[in-house]
């Protein structure tokens, strides 16, 4: 289509019957653009923070596989992605002035003549959501390290993840990929993100805890050197830096390093090598192998064993057995009903070590049982369960 | 990265002449001195508003020319090729211009 003139559109002012008295002299003229109909531009809402993101030059990227819901991922936050549909028609117009714009600039053009890009009646809907961060686990888990002796890794034809891979396979930020790598204990070997096997990992721990007693060291102040030479020879010295890396503190004293090893993390696997050799377990049993099982001058304690195993008071005798919160699903209505298949009734004590994850930002404990979960009082206690059957 | 502007019309645009809207012409486009934007449209004049976005808008644009958005959610590679932090909202009824034709002296 052929650009308007001044003079069509004084023209056009005249026939409207406006005065160009009370006008702004700049006139745009809008046009469709010769990709406007094509569907390629779209339109997203951004939460506040992503804006300024953009403009930084950071940038935003969209992850999913073709069947999970996409969400958008900023450098350290997750959002779910929605369709907000609009009765109104938008149009995005490419350098279209405001007001305050012209009248900032008294020389700018008497006509602009502005292409309208793209238009629309929906855009995109951010809702900032959790971390889809299950999925890690899994794909990890798919080819657990199992040490450099072991034949699997040599022939192995199953996958194994790079950072790069992990952020395309994976619904989260960067960030928060990357804290949960360090929150599961991953190491990369050979470029590759690992997890260690369960049993091999015990292995690695014992030698050290071994060690620590041998030698008599105050569980604050495990030398790493010493460490390293002393069992050099029988692994690999970057895992026995990384099981003194996952199971302590790391600190430098008189320019040389040390670990607090943690406790309750301790003890804690120690349990879980304890109880997955059964269905489940007499608890004064197991808390008695258990508390001689740990290192000297450690404490046993059963609230170290939260969302990894649940005791049943209801038994007699009491026992224990293993539940593992990173076993259960992801999305908070299964987790409920998981929850609900395996006990009936909870306390609140017992069931929050098993959904304190769901909680969104600011959300607590308290809000998701009031939506997911019906309370009563059974024998002087409050107890939570289903809202609906469980068939 | 480029600042555009959303235009937000009540209803659907609809082309003259068959062929689809790329290429045509929508409307002009003015500001009154009082910054209240006007838009003539065909036969109507639209009185509309500025409104700075509480939440702006990105403009993204796909690349590679891939498949309309699924419904469940946009896949494949987008650009965001501009930041919309304002918007003109017609929401008032269209006036409708209606022309004199000139008696013939």
């Amino acid at each position: 289509a052929a650009m308007r003139s001044r003079a069509e559109v004084d023209a056009t002012l005249q026939t409207a019957k406006l005065n160009p008295a009370e006008l702004l002299p700049a006139v745009h003229c809008l046009s469709f653009g010769p990709q406007a109909g094509g569907g390629e531009c779209c339109l997203l809402q951004l939460e506040p923070g992503l804006c300024a993101e953009l403009e930084a030059g950071h940038s935003l990227v969209i992850r999913g596989e073709k069947d999970e819901h996409a969400v958008l991922c900023s450098k350290d936050k997750t959002y779910d992605m929605k369709i907000a549909d609009t009765s109104n028609m938008l149009l995005f117009v490419p350098g279209c002035k405001t007001p305050e714009q012209l009248n900032a600039d008294p020389a700018s053009c008497n006509i602009i003549h502005s292409q309208i890009a793209g238009f629309s009646n929906n855009y995109w809907e951010l809702r900032r959501c959790r971390p889809k961060l299950k999925k890690l686990r899994k794909l990890l888990m798919e080819d657990p390290y199992n040490g450099p002796d072991s034949q699997k890794d040599q022939t192995s034809t199953f996958s194994k993840y790079t950072t790069e891979d992990l952020l395309s396979l994976i619904q989260a930020s960067e960030e928060e990929i990357l804290h949960q790598l360090q929150v599961i204990d991953a190491c990369k070997i050979e470029g590759y993100w690992r997890i260690l096997d369960f049993d091999y990992e015990m292995k690695l721990l014992n030698h050290v805890t071994q060690l620590i007693d041998s030698e008599s060291w105050p569980l604050s102040k495990v030398p790493l050197c010493a460490c390293l030479e002393e069992l050099g020879s029988l692994e690999p010295r970057e895992m026995i830096e990384h099981i003194l890396v996952s199971y302590g503190r790391k600190y430098v004293d008189a320019g040389e390093v040390f670990f607090e090893m943690h406790e309750d993390k301790i003890c804690r696997a120690i349990a879980q090598m304890l109880l997955q050799n059964a269905v489940k377990f007499n608890l004064s049993e197991f808390e008695e192998v258990w508390q001689q099982s740990v290192p000297e001058g450690m404490t046993t304690r059963l609230d170290q064993l939260q969302g990894l195993a649940l005791v049943d008071k209801s038994s007699r005798p009491e026992t224990i057995f293993l539940l593992k919160v990173e076993d259960l699903p992801e999305d908070n209505q299964e987790r409920f009903n998981s929850l609900f298949g395996i006990r009936e009734k909870w306390t609140e004590v017992d069931i929050t070590p098993y959904i304190q994850d769901l909680c969104a930002e600011k959300q607590t404990v308290g809000a998701l049982l009031t939506k997911y979960a019906r309370s009563s009082m059974l024998n002087g206690v409050k107890v939570y369960n289903s809202r609906r059957p469980i068939s | 990265l480029a600042q555009w502007v959303l235009v937000e019309l009540q209803g659907e645009v609809e082309p003259r002449q068959s062929g689809g809207l790329a290429g045509s012409l929508l409307g002009d486009l003015h500001y009154t001195c009082e910054g209240v934007p006007v838009l003539i449209v065909g036969h109507h004049i639209l009185y509309g508003k500025v409104v700075q976005l509480e939440k702006p808008f990105a403009v993204l644009v796909k690349q590679g020319g891939a498949p309309q958005p699924s419904p469940a959610g946009p896949h494949g590679h987008y650009t965001v090729t501009a930041l919309i932090k304002t918007k003109l909202l017609f929401r008032t009824r269209p006036k409708p211009i209606i022309t004199h034709v000139p008696k013939k002296v």
